[in-house]
Formats: C-alpha cells, sequence, structure tokens
C-alpha cells in the first residue's frame, strides 16, 4: 500500500542517516529491502549520533544480483519465544542448500544487545534470501513502535508478513497486537507458521490452533479461511533433522508466501509520475519542465496533466529529452526535460506534477501517520500541539501545512505531541497538491527536519 | 527448556489413580476462550487432571499458575524487561471543601519485554489496579514529605485492590504479576513505584490547600497509562479559597492549568521546581509557556500570575504574587536509567 519510492522519501532517509556516506548509506537503508546486492547482510549500528555502516562488500567471486525475480519484503511477528528467529534462520538454512540464500544464523539476526538498543537507526534485522519465483527481503523489528517508525519512514517496509504461533502456547493476549499492527502497517495478506509442532502428538490440537487462529484473522479483516497456514519446527529444520516438520515445511511456508502474497506493482507499471522541479523557456521551442519521473512510463506524443497549486492542465507531451539527447520515451528513475504544448513558462512551477491525466488529485486536507523526530535524530527538542504549522515537503513541493488531531480525538484543542511520537494527525495544506494515498512527506522548520510521514487518508480535494 | 517444562507440568498427572482422560478439543477451545493467556498445552492438562470438568480446570488452572508461576519467573530472570508503561492515580486531588480535601496518589512503573504486551489489555489493567493499590495504601508522612517512594518489596506484597470492584482483595501484586507472566510469557517487573498522601487541613487552615495532579503522555487505551507521566503537587494561598473551591468553574479551570503545567514537565527538560524570582533555565518556574493554550506570559511564573489574579487568588488582599506555589513533582518515562529521575526538588 505505501509502495511509493519518492524523492521526499529519499530526503528523509539522507536525513537521517547523515549524509556523510551517502552512497553506501543508501544501500545499506535501502538497498537490502528494496534492491538488494548479494552481499552477505548489510548490517546498520548505531554509534552515538552517527551511523556507521558496517557492510560486507560482495567477495569478487560471488555471484552477481539478479533481478530477474520480482522482490517482496516480509516480516516475521510474533511472541519472543515462540522462533521468529530460529525461523529466520531455518529458511536462510533450507534455502540456502539450494544456493538461494546465505545461511544466517541465531546470532547473526539476533545481534548484540548495543546494536538492539533503540536509536537513530532501524531497529531492525534485515535478512535476504530467494524462492524459485521471488526475491525477498526479510525484516524482523523488536517492536510494535519500530515497525511503525519503518513503516512511515520507509526504512523497512513490508508488503507481506509471517505470523508465528506456538503450537505448545497457541495464540496469545498480545497476538491481537500482532495482527493490528499488521493493519496498521498495511499489510493486507499473512501467512502463518505454527512452531514446535513436534512438541504436541494430537493432531487435534494442532488443529485447534489452526482453528483459533483463522478466528483471530477473521477478527481482525484478514481472510482467516484462506489464508495459509503452516505446521512444523523451525528447529527440526535448522538442526537439520525430521525433514517432515522441518526443512519440507520450509519449503512449503516459502511456497505459500509465494503464491498468498501480492507483489506491491512496480513503479515502472504505474501510472506516469514527473514532480517539476525546473521550469525553462526555451526560445523557438517552448516549456520544458525538468525532473526525476518517480513512476510509469510516458512516451512522445502522450497527453499530460499538469496538476498542483491550484491549477489542474491538460497538454501534451511534444518532446522528451533526457542526457542531451531526444528520447521517444522516459521512465522511472530517468532525469528528464518535458516539452510541453501549449504551456506558458508562467503556468509552471516547481512543486507541481506532470502525470497520465487523471492518475492522481490534487489534495488539500488529508490525514497522515507522522512520527515526529528526536532531538538525537535532528528534530524538535520541544513538544508542540495543535495548530502547529511546519512546511510540508512533498516531492518538490514545499506548502506550510496545519497539524490537528483528527475528529473525535479527546482534548484535541490541548493534546500534546513529543519529539519520538508517532501519531495520526490531519494535515490542512495551505495550497493544493497532487496526493494520494501512500504519498510520503516530510515535515521542517526552520531548516530542520522534524517528522516525517505518509498519508493515509484523503479528506478534501481541492 | 521445554523439557524442564514438561517435567514440571507432568508431575500433577502423577498423582492422579484413574487413567488418564482424553481430554476434549472443544473443551479446551471453551477453557481458552474463558480465560485469556492460557497456553494450550496447560489447558489440555487441566481438563485431563480434571476429567474434563470445565470448572474443575479452571481451579486446576488457578492452583497451577501459583505452582509453576513462580518456576517461569525464574526462567524469565535474566531477561531484560525495557519496555512498559507508567501508571498514575490520583484517589483525591485535594483542594477541596471538607475531607475530600486529602491528597492521595499514586505513580507506578511496570516494565516488559515488548511494547506489544504493553499494548495489551491485560497489562494495562494490571497496571491500573498495582497504581491504584498503592495510592491506597500509602500513609502521610510525619515530616512532611510529598512525594514519597515506596518499595516495590513491599509493594509486591500488599494485596491487590481492584478499584472496579469492592470484593475483598485476593490476590497480593506480586501474585497478579507472576499470573501475568504466565498469560504474557514476558519478563514482566515492578520497577519503581511513587505515591503522596496528606490528610485534609484543618478547618481554620480553610484558605490553604494542597493539589496533586497527573500528566501522562504516550497512552494506548487506558488514558492513566502512557509511556512518560508525571505527578505533581502545588499548594494554593487565598483568603479567597474557601470560596472559590466551592465553584465548579474553578475547579474546572484549575483542570485546565493543572494539564498545561503537566504538558510542561512532561514536554521540557525541567530539572526542580525552582524560585519564582530568581531565572533559571531548567526550573518549572521559568520554563516557557508553549503548553498553554491561551499564553498570557512568557514563563510559567508570569502565566501563574496573571492566572491567579484573574480569578482573585492572591495570597493577602491586593497583593502582586499568585496564590499559587509549585511544591514538587516527579516525572518519568519508560525504561529510562533510574539515575536521571532522582533528586528534583
Amino acid at each position: 500500500m505505501f509502495k511509493a519510492q519518492l524523492p521526499a522519501t529519499r530526503l528523509i532517509t539522507r536525513r537521517l542517516y547523515s549524509t556523510r556516506v551517502p552512497q553506501s548509506l543508501y544501500s545499506c537503508a535501502r538497498s537490502s529491502v528494496r534492491y538488494p546486492t548479494p552481499a552477505a547482510p548489510a548490517v546498520c549500528r548505531t554509534a552515538g549520533r552517527s551511523l556507521i555502516f558496517a557492510r560486507g562488500y560482495a567477495e569478487p567471486a560471488s555471484t552477481k544480483f539478479s533481478r530477474a525475480k520480482p522482490h517482496l519484503n516480509i516480516g516475521t511477528i510474533g511472541h519472543v519465544d515462540h522462533g521468529k528467529t530460529t525461523l529466520t534462520a531455518a529458511i536462510t538454512k533450507v534455502l540456502s542448500e539450494k544456493g538461494a540464500a546465505s545461511f544466517t544464523d541465531y546470532a547473526q539476526i539476533d545481534k548484540a544487545p548495543e546494536e538492539k538498543a533503540r536509536g537513530i537507526t532501524i531497529n531492525s534485522a534485515h535478512v535476504e534470501y530467494e524462492s524459485d519465483t521471488r526475491h525477498y527481503g526479510h525484516i524482523d523489528c523488536p517492536g510494535h513502535a519500530d515497525y511503525i517508525k519503518n513503516m512511515i519512514t520507509g526504512a523497512a517496509q513490508m508488503d507481506g508478513a509471517i505470523i508465528v504461533v506456538s503450537a505448545t502456547d497457541g495464540q496469545m493476549p498480545q497476538t491481537r497486537e500482532h495482527l493490528l499492527l499488521a493493519r496498521q502497517v498495511g499489510i493486507k495478506k499473512l501467512v502463518v507458521f505454527i512452531n514446535k509442532v513436534d512438541m504436541i502428538a494430537d493432531p487435534e490440537m494442532l488443529e485447534l490452533v489452526d482453528m483459533e487462529m483463522r478466528d483471530l484473522l477473521g477478527t481482525y479483516n484478514f481472510d482467516g479461511e484462506n489464508t495459509p497456514i503452516v505446521m512444523g519446527s523451525a528447529l527440526a529444520a535448522l538442526e537439520g533433522r525430521d525433514p517432515e516438520i522441518g526443512a519440507n515445511k520450509i519449503q512449503e511456508l516459502i511456497k505459500a508466501c509465494d503464491e498468498w502474497l501480492e507483489i506491491p506493482p512496480r513503479d515502472l507499471d504505474k501510472p506516469f509520475l514527473l514532480p517539476i522541479e525546473d521550469v525553462f523557456s526555451i526560445s523557438g521551442r517552448g516549456t520544458v519542465a525538468t525532473g526525476r519521473v518517480e513512476r510509469g512510463v510516458c512516451n512522445k506524443g502522450d497527453a499530460v496533466e499538469i496538476l498542483g497549486f491550484g491549477t489542474k492542465i491538460s497538454s501534451v507531451l511534444t518532446g522528451i529529452e533526457a542526457f542531451h539527447k531526444e528520447l521517444d520515451r522516459g521512465e522511472a528513475g530517468d532525469n528528464m526535460g518535458a516539452l510541453l504544448r501549449g504551456i506558458k513558462r508562467e503556468q509552471l512551477k516547481r512543486g507541481q506534477v506532470i502525470i497520465a491525466p487523471g492518475s492522481m488529485k490534487a489534495v488539500k486536507k488529508f490525514q497522515a501517520q507522522i512520527y515526529v523526530l528526536t532531538k538525537d535524530e535532528g528534530g524538535r527538542y520541544t513538544p508542540f500541539m495543535a495548530n502547529y504549522t511546519p512546511q510540508l515537503f512533498i516531492r518538490t513541493a514545499d506548502i506550510s501545512t496545519r497539524l490537528s488531531w483528527p475528529e473525535g480525538t479527546a482534548d484535541a484543542e490541548e493534546k500534546m505531541v513529543m519529539p519520538g511520537d508517532n501519531v495520526e494527525m490531519v494535515c490542512t495544506l495551505h495550497h493544493d497538491v497532487a496526493g494520494e494515498v501512500g504519498s510520503r512527506f516530510t515535515l521542517r522548520e526552520g531548516g530542520k527536519t522534524i517528522g516525517t510521514g505518509i498519508i493515509t487518508k484523503v479528506l478534501e480535494f481541492a | 527448556m521445554y523439557s524442564a517444562r514438561r517435567a514440571t507440568s507432568a508431575l500433577p498427572r502423577l498423582y492422579s489413580t484413574s487413567a488418564p482422560v482424553k481430554p476434549s478439543v472443544k473443551l479446551i477451545a471453551e477453557l481458552r476462550k474463558r480465560t485469556e493467556g492460557v497456553s494450550l498445552t496447560k489447558a489440555r492438562e487441566a481438563l485431563a487432571a480434571s476429567n474434563n470438568d470445565l470448572d474443575a480446570a479452571l481451579q486446576w488452572l488457578d492452583a497451577d499458575r501459583v505452582a509453576t508461576g513462580a518456576a517461569k519467573v525464574a526462567k524469565l530472570a535474566d531477561r531484560v524487561a525495557g519496555q512498559g508503561l507508567i501508571g498514575v492515580q490520583v484517589l483525591s486531588p485535594g483542594a477541596r471543601l471538607g475531607p475530600a480535601g486529602a491528597v492521595r496518589a499514586a505513580m507506578v512503573e511496570l516494565n516488559c519485554e515488548t511494547d506489544f504486551v504493553a499494548r495489551n489489555d491485560l497489562f494495562g489493567k494490571l497496571l491500573s489496579d498495582i497504581a491504584h493499590t498503592a495510592a491506597y495504601l500509602v500513609e502521610p508522612k510525619a515530616d512532611g514529605t510529598f512525594i514519597q517512594s515506596l518499595s516495590v518489596d513491599q509493594l509486591n506484597d500488599a494485596p491487590l485492590l481492584d478499584p472496579a470492584t469492592s470484593a475483598p482483595a485476593h490476590t497480593t501484586v506480586e501474585a497478579a504479576v507472576r499470573d501475568l507472566v504466565t498469560k504474557v510469557g514476558e519478563k514482566v517487573t515492578l520497577r519503581r513505584a511513587v505515591a503522596v498522601a496528606r490528610d485534609p487541613l484543618p478547618h481554620t487552615q480553610n484558605h490553604l490547600g494542597i493539589r496533586v495532579f497527573p500528566y501522562v503522555h504516550g497512552t494506548v487505551s487506558i488514558p492513566t497509562n502512557g509511556t512518560k507521566a508525571a505527578l505533581s503537587l502545588y499548594a494554593l494561598k487565598s483568603p479567597r479559597l474557601p470560596s472559590l473551591i466551592g465553584s465548579e468553574e474553578f475547579q474546572r479551570d484549575l483542570a485546565a492549568l493543572e494539564r498545561s503545567l503537566g504538558r510542561t514537565i512532561v514536554g521540557f527538560p525541567v530539572t526542580h521546581v525552582g524560585n519564582p524570582s530568581q531565572p533559571d533555565p531548567g526550573a518549572w518556574y521559568h520554563q516557557p509557556t508553549d503548553m498553554f493554550p491561551s499564553k498570557e506570559g512568557n514563563t510559567v511564573v508570569e502565566e501563574l500570575v496573571a492566572w491567579a489574579k484573574k480569578r482573585g487568588m492572591v495570597p493577602e488582599e491586593g497583593s502582586d504574587e499568585a496564590g499559587l506555589a509549585l511544591l514538587e513533582f516527579q516525572r518519568w518515562s519508560v525504561g529510562e536509567a533510574l539515575q536521571s529521575t532522582e533528586g528534583d526538588a
């Protein structure tokens, strides 16, 4: 659901992870998730306020990462003793036997306490592996707040999740919280792994766990009936014994993930979107808007729409230029100039977007999930209340916005937001801007990034 | 580790003389529905031991929790419980007419391993009950101390009082925490507790009053539990106080003022109360007034003077000061290093 990879997000990412080593941090924070490298698992570690990237570079002999398989990020959620880490280790072990992962043992996943300490880092472990049809980035965060923060900042996105439940305990009181979290970070489909089945002799008991889980999934609006539930023993798989409940079940779990979890649409498959960074007027040719294509593909001669800041103009792409050459086609990732028919320079502004007609709307007011940066992350020192008015940066646009609490919040006029909080607030923009559910933005004040957010609900279109 | 659990839980079965009964899956499900947090294996054992009798099984489970809870707690002892919530309960805020003018409140931190558990209602309910118990049990100190820290051991031995029922307590705080550990399978510990108790002032001093107020930030479902919280006290002095505190409007204004003061304490790096006449960046009195919805001054002290004058709350007729003095506060955030919270004014 929150798939957009926006320049704005990158801005935050850079902001969050210091600018000292932009290249490697970028590969660390993002690549391991979205564009995994064949390197050994990337490790992010905090050292005081700045990040150190202990990144194992690929051995010269190792194979090159192929983009042939679609990528998906999954997370494991479950009780501390139900074997999330063992399962993760078991998956890498089973798949490494096929050469589709490098075995990451328990100790590597469950990092040293100082690395787990909450701080500026993304508090999560990343592991990667491949199935027959997909490439997976595997995320494990210690707590609710970490998952939410990672969802908002886009640092460790989950497209699907494996809920791990022990057969000896069954679902626990906090399993409800696990499912609520999955809902909150926008996961629509889950796979359930019932672990430790070797401890339970009675098949009826396993049926009961299955039944209870389906029941609970239904209660939290997941498809309880069709959700795949795999029963096995991660430990058996890790220790290489009892393949019928060990390795085979891990294979089955991966297969269930392949079949049940949906791949988010790739940027290229989405409708065209070019945020305008700059506008030029070239005599004899017309008006050219430049920027980096955020998603989709455009062809010379396509009808487009220019949206934002109170305007909605239709035009036609009469020329595309990139790399100082004329092109027939531009696609996501390209830095391009768009020559627009019948548009005057004054009609375009930085912050507007050029889109495939009708693919987006301009929004004036929306609800968003916001993470407020702590002072250690470069954010505010002090709390704020409703009616706080920072600058909102979304793609190339910069608009002042008023923050308030959603309708129905108790003591809405007085409720306080402190640095470090995850909050759901309403943003009322001074000007309209192109936006949709899942668009990311940052909040800045006096040259400081104070927060980052993601649109969850549009309340008012322009 | 599981073999140990199996070994202990297998014991009761040894005593049963009849052949083990196969527990019905339906009853297991029912049992788990009735008591949240009973593990499957335990539910099965309970039914096997009690001949598929639901009520007997529930009793068996209660007995088992007592028997094996301590072992479970011991097993989790070396884990780190750095998450959790802080609960604040105010039984009587003070500065009211008559015997209602007593001050009684407590603040308690309960820790667990993940914030998933902290968000669960079982955890929140237990925390509220413990805070309630602490507020109920604290005794006024003869030396005039306001906020006193309670010994965790003593509180653990205290009977747990549930404000929702008037039924006598049937469990201690420690046993209730142990019960929760068996249900959520995480280390849960009572970390610290403070409380305040003052008897109402005698009638001859009815121009004086003391108030205690909580502020809780980062709440999940129960508004008195959060990740950051403060318990604070201030004094009122005015010849007009007896007539003022009887008024509902005044009580409302007072509550609004308290919320603003609470936000200031929790939101700003306040280290001590300070002195109204000596500017000092760490002092409560000299914090900025960003957290007051109707700003009338630049610092808390200016705000207090303006607020008090508007309502005729001055210590003597014609005085230029506020009839309000900040006394003490205790501010906590979950999982913080303990030294930082000690030693405020």
